[in-house]
């Protein structure tokens, strides 16, 4: 047998191996997705004040503070039995909006975008975010910069620093805005919306306007039936800071809505042996491999399944992205398949990137809306609380997938234990069955395993924005992909290497 | 940076809201990495002992401790000519605490903890777009690294070899610094 090995994932958080197994026709036979494993955060948790948490929580990786600073703020709330004042929860979400909009434009310009930008088989040199620059004009560099800009500058408002923000605590938040600030918000969000609806213009021009792309995004390569899970409000539409967690199949049927709290009801984890992480599943259904369909429990939670998840978009302008969405790419599906469920599902894993850049449009409105909400400004940031701390569990959306958050104490508020399931692990099962699926399509007897090929295969995965920055450690700097091809003693016959 | 998109739409000016350091100091100095993440964190204690040095020597250096990569690490340096960065380093081909001072250019060959991130950029391709883009962007960025041993267990301790080696960076960083000024 044969073996390929991509080792690490290039532009990945964290050091991932992917492993390839050729049979003796030289076919795939299998694939393996490996991340070694951050030890030790329950035991390094256990015994400190729960107020600590979201400080020490933003810190387990750089990638996204901000939502394990919320999603430790709310289980905080959760377990002193405090329901923070208004203008709190919404400072919280407005700082929350600021961050989503960063990492997804982020996502969009660097890692996800180049792609389809420069081509899937464009250099790796050039398959970047200066590539892009140098493709669609210094200007538009320029904006990613801006967008980022704005992005942190709302994050030191309202969350004290930039990156790790260190303001939201049980029963609400450290300080509230001046009128000042929230005009400077105000105009940063409003430009923010106009980025946003430029970057879906970008989308449509580059990517649905190329017929090839078009055909990549739609094809059987890189599609997958799962469930999917999403955060929504109470009227079933998307929403990234707070509400129920809605659980839909892979026909549409929505099969339930979880509070918090209630996570272990619906969420169960399968181990397997050549892997210290353990993959996530609906335990409604259970857990019967790596396979797709509606009697796998296996489900997703990306920015696809979040619109998936959902019957639309709580702000007007992304509502309607959402519905030019589903009619464009549900034609494509029912090709293949007809949703018979009350709610649109795509299984197509390359639309996500057109999902994450309507929640960016989402994101940019909600921001607005709230720095315009006329309470925004009010004092009255904080509840004191005053009921003995117990347990409590919280929810956001990161922007990989919905992150939950559990804490015990004892009476004290010391922390006694500590759960977390992280955004990208939800994704630990799906990521996998996609690189799988990408390899048997793509390498065949006799293929020549190109550069290009071997990115197609990332793209795989590269959709799901996988970080495995809080789940592992983001060791490697500046890696080789390196792809060694062995015969059947395991003799390596070749080796490709690149650095990007 | 004032685009058209946005004065098109808002139909009004949105002022940069982020301060650039009108007379930077000549050289930034960034602890690098993980503070909960064991020997990770070596570059944040290095940074810190290198920023009390620096004030009593009254040298003309910024020192900050983060723990991004990539873009936000690019963005950082904005305004700098001169930076010097701190962090673990796993080679695995020398001794733990081993203190290793190299340039950006020279990373390819070597693993340094947080000086790619996969949701942005590495940071030699940041620099090269923050350049094309017109930043003002350090010319050479200088790497002090510490051979680390334990980067995945959630700790804020140091190994002992780690911790042992923390004079020897300093230094190293203060030297650079010297050899920065006098360039």
């Amino acid at each position: 047998m044969q073996r390929i090995s991509i080792d690490p994932i290039t532009r990945l958080e964290g050091h991932g191996k992917i492993e390839i197994f050729l049979d003796a026709e030289g076919n795939v036979a299998n694939t393996y997705f490996q991340i070694p494993e951050l030890r030790g955060f329950e035991r390094f948790c256990v015994g400190r004040p729960i107020e600590e948490m979201p400080l020490l929580t933003n810190r387990i990786c750089g990638v996204c503070p901000e939502a394990h600073h919320m999603a430790a703020a709310k289980a905080a709330d959760a377990v002193y039995h405090v329901d923070p004042p208004s203008v709190a929860k919404k400072l919280r979400e407005l700082l929350y909006m600021a961050f989503f909009f960063t990492d997804h434009t982020t996502h969009f310009y660097a890692l996800g975008g180049p792609d389809f930008v420069m081509g899937p088989d464009a250099p790796v040199a050039e398959r970047n975010i200066l590539g892009v620059i140098h493709k669609v004009g210094l200007e538009i560099g320029g904006q990613v910069i801006q967008a980022r800009k704005y992005g942190h500058t709302v994050v030191e408002m309202i969350g004290g620093r930039k990156v790790h923000p260190c303001t939201a605590i049980p029963g609400g938040i450290t300080k509230g805005i001046t009128e000042e600030q929230r005009q400077e918000i105000e105009n940063m969000g409003r430009w923010a919306v106009a980025f946003a609806e430029f970057s879906l213009k970008l989308f449509n021009d580059i990517v649905l306007g190329n017929k090839a792309y078009v055909d990549l995004i739609v094809g059987d390569t890189y599609y997958h039936r799962t469930y999917y899970i999403g955060l929504v409000d109470e009227n079933n539409r998307v929403n990234f800071y707070d509400g129920k967690v809605s659980v839909v199949a892979p026909d549409g049927e929505r099969i339930g809505k979880y509070a918090p709290g209630e996570y272990t009801d619906w969420i169960a984890e399968h181990v397997e042996p050549w892997t210290y992480l353990k993959f996530p599943y609906l335990k409604k259904v259970g857990w019967k491999g790596f396979v797709d369909g509606k009697d796998s429990g296996v489900y997703c939670a990306t920015p696809l399944s979040r619109l998936n998840a959902a019957d639309g978009m709580a702000t007007p302008r992304a509502q309607e992205e959402y519905e030019r969405f589903y009619d464009t790419l549900i034609q494509a599906e029912e090709e293949v398949y007809t949703s018979t469920g009350p709610t649109r599902v795509v299984h197509h894993r390359l639309a996500t990137h057109w999902a994450r850049l309507i929640e960016l449009l989402y994101a940019a409105e909600r921001w607005v809306e709230l720095a315009t909400d006329p309470e925004i400004t009010s004092p009255n940031v904080h509840t004191v609380p005053k009921e003995k701390p117990t347990e409590g569990v919280g929810i956001v959306e990161a922007p990989r997938g919905t992150l939950t958050h559990h804490y015990w104490t004892d009476e004290r508020g010391i922390v006694t234990k500590v759960n977390l399931i992280v955004g990208t692990t939800n994704n630990y099962a799906p990521i996998s069955m996609s690189i799988k699926k990408a390899a048997q399509s793509l390498i065949k007897k006799g293929t020549v395993v190109t550069e290009g090929l071997l990115n197609m295969v990332e793209m795989a995965f590269r959709a799901y924005d996988p970080c495995f920055g809080c789940a592992t450690h983001s060791l490697p700097g500046q890696m080789p992909l390196e792809v060694t091809i062995r015969d059947a003693e395991g003799n390596p016959v070749d080796v490709l290497r690149q650095f990007c | 940076m004032q685009s058209a998109i946005a004065r098109s739409t808002s139909g009004k000016t949105v002022t940069d809201p982020t301060p650039h350091p009108t007379s930077p100091p000549a050289a930034l100095v960034i602890g690098l990495g993980n503070p909960l993440l064991g020997d990770d964190g070596v570059g944040w204690r290095v940074a810190e002992q290198v920023r009390q040095q620096a004030a009593q020597a009254t040298l003309p250096v910024e020192v900050d401790c983060l723990a991004v990569g990539g873009l936000s690490l690019m963005e950082r340096m904005v305004g700098y000519r001169r930076a010097i960065v701190i962090d673990a380093i796993t080679t695995g081909q020398q001794p733990v605490g081993s203190v290793s001072c190299f340039s950006l250019e020279d990373l390819p060959d070597l693993t340094a903890g947080h000086l790619a991130s996969a949701h942005d950029a590495s940071l030699q391709t940041a620099l090269q777009a923050g350049r094309a883009l017109g930043a003002v962007l350090p010319e050479q960025v200088l790497i002090v690294a510490v051979e680390a041993q334990q980067v995945y267990d959630f700790s804020d301790e140091l190994t002992p070899p780690v911790a042992a080696a923390m004079p020897r960076a300093v230094q190293a960083v203060l030297a650079a610094l010297d050899h920065l000024t006098e360039a």
